[in-house]
């Protein structure tokens, strides 16, 4: 699909992302050793697994070009449901697919609030986002729910490793890569660019815009609940507020990997996470309080799309032909 | 005609490899209407944009009343006595023409708090109507406004700046009807009568004759020819040969043997929609291209939307390849066969910010993945390439994004689409808007050529365009279709029964 010159263009950007990354890794590393330790990668990547599923499907989100801001609220309700279904002694996986299930009828309400009602995209998630908060508490009150979590198996999740890395880590690789093919190399990917591109010449195309934004919710919601799952098997407990720190993570990453590499992808996405993931962990480490951590991540996430916007290079532009109105080169072009 | 009151003279401007204006001299009479002549690519709309402040030149003079000048931005040039009407112009639908004209600049203070003052306002606009009797009522939402209207707003919005003395005017007249024109060029008029040079871009080359004074013509980057109409009427140079730099032909293809005249491929029977049409029947035949004629407003647009699904018609019958069908949505009609080639190609055929490899398969995605899911990038790539090669896209950039080509240039990206498509009976709706003649003599033989394994429908408001490609023509004239008394409309009865609903004069 790419000529050899869109390639170079496309790798270039990917080595300017392996080169960042490295950089910020060099410099937790040099900042606080402990960074680097075979413990704390392990928990970056723990923590990139599930900050990576909510990423991944606030990405088909984002490249239908709607947002989606339940999905905290999502997270929560989720949370508490398969926490109370593992209180209540269900086998794992029947806790998993119920799960995944209920996220995907909360995508659906959405979804299709949106799409079929044509319904503000951001009311209404943020509408969907608070009764989902709201219903987090209808299990115990906002109490935790830890019974049968050890018995469950589902700490294995968090803890059990395959030819040395976790789990977690598997999933997520095994999930990017299944929707990087879905969106990168099927007809059903291009319909989703579609939509979000031009609905309307998509649409006149014979594309099923609504059906693809609707779906879009429904995926997101779905990654959202495994996400949720990962913290739940991280932290032994199911508790109303888990999920709070998923949002944030999801759309820093999705947004500074499309401005490094140019575009919405589920590449952009991976690398875009795995950089916010860092920044997260390494200011934890380095014993930045929680509540600041979030606002510095924020505002690296701002600069870095900032930098790589269009807009902001017209700035620099100007402000150079501010400095030097005019090329050296260029003859007897001002009066 | 006194002293000009803009002059240009070795003004070069290159992007790259590309030398977009080489050397170009144009000089500009005060008060006179002056046309802007080139194929897409000529280099008019860069010596625009100059002389707009949007770029910068790289060498030469401007002199504006005798005096040098260089353009930093648009600001600059306004503040220099040029005005631009942008070929879109950019208008807030929701508020009325008269907010619109004096948007940005209601208050002589700058201060963000500034009160609105209404009736110093409305006492500007009655000062700009007293010299400029434009027949509208501004009180009216810009959104409710005809294509006309809401041009004269954004010329008196150009020219509400005191001290304008030039007003470039880009493709004004690509949109609108034969009437509006009308009335456009009479506005035209009294902008000319107060002593504003007006610069004129357009591709109707019957409106050179029709409005200007003078012209000048761009070729390959360079102002090749400037004369007065009165010195090209006289002489009978073709306006067509100075653009293309060679003697054209027609820019119509051969009319169709009417022997060769295939099978019944689409057929409407008393098709009717709501504030739409009402009862319009026709065939349309593989082997021969059907013209429908029909002003904005006479529900050519609605007719060629309600056969293609995207608003279904409330009675009557379409039948395809003799079978009745009912469409429900675009999906439906390509299935059936059907390709709509819409009247905007920027909004409903392309996505403008991507590229040729992701426009073309758009519409047949089943095709693109062989029947299966994963799409077969080696073979969609080449057949993609073969399509743009067929349709002569130029550049021929499978990468380059569809909004970095010309008008033209991005129709010819919906045509590919519709190749692609596979489709046996296309709908072309106002194929050439925007388009250049060397693009457009292209895109009518593609529909002679497509003509031959296809039904082709051309429906267009160019009554000379309908006439000239088609080989049966038919009007809409409110919603109700007009058929010739005798077989075959000549091109004059096809323009009245389009304008007056009569069969014939």
């Amino acid at each position: 699909m790419r000529t050899w010159k869109d390639r170079m263009r496309h790798s270039t950007r990917g080595l300017g992302f392996v080169a960042l990354v490295l950089i910020v890794a060099a410099i937790f590393g040099a900042l606080e050793p402990r960074f680097l330790s075979y413990v704390s990668l392990n928990g970056i990547a723990r923590h990139m697994a599930a900050n990576g599923l909510a990423a991944l499907g606030l990405t088909f989100v984002v490249i239908v070009r709607k947002f989606d801001l339940s999905i905290a609220g999502v997270a929560a309700f989720c949370a508490m449901s398969m926490g109370a279904l593992i209180a209540a002694g269900w086998p794992l996986w029947s806790v998993i697919l119920a799960g995944l299930a209920l996220g995907a009828v909360i995508g659906g309400i959405s979804g299709i609030a949106i799409s079929r009602f044509g319904l503000p995209d951001i009311v209404t998630t943020i509408a969907v986002g608070s009764i989902g908060t709201g219903l987090a508490f209808i299990y115990t009150g906002g109490r935790s729910i830890f019974q049968n979590f050890f018995t469950s198996g589902i700490t294995d999740l968090n803890d059990a490793k395959l030819m040395g890395l976790g789990v977690s880590m598997w999933l997520l690789v095994a999930i990017y890569a299944l929707a990087w093919f879905v969106l990168s190399r099927t007809r059903t990917g291009l319909a989703f660019y579609a939509t979000g591109e031009n609905p309307m010449a998509a649409h006149f195309s014979g594309i099923a815009t609504r059906r693809f934004v609707a779906l879009a919710y429904v995926l997101c919601a779905m990654c959202t609940v495994l996400a949720v799952l990962l913290i739940l098997a991280e932290s032994g407990t199911a508790e109303t507020n888990k999920g709070a720190n998923l949002m944030m993570p999801a759309y820093a990453g999705v947004f500074l990997g499309a401005a490094i590499m140019g575009g919405t992808s589920v590449i952009a996405s991976f690398g875009g996470i795995l950089l916010i993931t860092m920044l997260l962990d390494g200011f934890a480490l380095m014993g930045l309080p929680y509540y600041y951590s979030d606002g510095v991540v924020s505002l690296i996430l701002l600069i870095g799309v900032l930098a790589f916007s269009d807009g902001a290079r017209g700035t620099l532009e100007a402000l150079r032909f501010l400095f030097w109105p005019q090329k050296p080169t260029a003859k007897g072009s001002d009066a | 005609m006194g002293a000009p009151v803009l002059i240009a003279s070795d003004v070069c401007k290159r992007f790259g490899p590309v030398q977009a204006l080489r050397n170009v001299d144009f000089r500009l009479e005060p008060g006179e209407v002056h046309a802007l002549l080139g194929i897409n690519g000529a280099g008019k709309s860069t010596f625009i944009k100059i002389l707009s402040g949007a770029l910068q030149k790289d060498s030469g003079t401007i002199r504006i009343g005798g005096e040098d000048v260089h353009f930093r931005a648009p600001e600059d040039a306004i503040r220099a006595g040029i005005a631009t009407v942008q070929q879109h112009p950019e208008l807030v639908p929701d508020m009325s023409g008269l907010d619109n004209i004096f948007l940005g600049r209601e208050t002589a203070s700058r201060s963000l708090m500034g009160r609105i003052d209404r009736e110093a306002l409305e006492a500007r606009a009655d000062a700009l109507l007293a010299r400029f009797a434009v027949p509208i009522d501004l009180s009216q939402e810009v959104g409710q406004m005809s294509a006309v209207e809401r041009e004269a707003v954004a010329i008196l919005q150009a020219i509400a700046v005191d001290g304008i003395r030039v007003l470039i005017l880009d493709e004004p007249t690509s949109t609108l009807t034969d009437v509006e024109r009308e009335d456009l060029f009479a506005l035209m008029n009294q902008l000319r009568a107060q002593g504003i040079a007006i610069i004129y871009i357009t591709h109707q080359l019957e409106e050179v004759f029709a409005i200007a004074d003078s012209f000048s013509v761009f070729r390959g980057g360079a102002c090749v020819a400037r004369m007065s109409v009165d010195e090209a009427r006289s002489s009978g140079v073709s306006l067509a040969d100075l653009m293309l730099g060679e003697a054209v032909g027609d820019i119509f293809p051969k009319k169709a043997d009417p022997d060769a005249r295939g099978d019944v491929f689409l057929e409407v029977r008393d098709l009717s929609l709501t504030h739409g049409f009402e009862n319009v029947s026709f065939t349309a035949h593989r082997g021969e291209i059907l013209g429908l004629f029909g002003l904005v407003g006479s529900g050519c647009d609605e007719l060629a939307k309600s056969i293609f699904g995207v608003d279904p018609p409330d009675q009557g019958e379409i039948r395809i390849h003799g079978k009745p069908v009912s469409l429900r949505k675009p999906r439906e009609a390509l299935d059936a066969g059907i390709f709509l080639v819409p009247g905007d190609r920027r909004t409903e055929g392309l996505a403008l910010s991507r590229h040729s490899l992701f426009n073309v398969p758009m519409a047949n995605l089943r095709r693109a993945a062989g029947g299966r899911w994963g799409l077969k990038s080696r073979q969609l790539r080449s057949d993609i390439q073969r399509l743009t090669d067929q349709v002569a896209l130029h550049p021929p950039h499978l990468n380059t994004p569809a909004s970095g080509f010309s008008g033209g240039n991005q129709q010819k990206i919906v045509l590919a689409k519709g190749l692609y498509s596979e489709a046996d009976i296309y709908i072309f709706v106002e194929p050439t808007v925007g388009v250049d003649i060397g693009a457009r003599a292209k895109i009518y033989g593609l529909m002679r050529d497509l003509s031959e394994r296809a039904a082709v429908i051309v429906v267009s408001s160019d009554c000379d365009e309908v006439h000239g490609v088609a080989d049966r023509t038919i009007a809409l004239h409110k919603g109700r279709h007009v058929e010739p008394e005798s077989g075959v409309f000549s091109r004059d009865d096809l323009l009245m029964a389009g304008i007056m609903g009569k069969g014939s004069l």
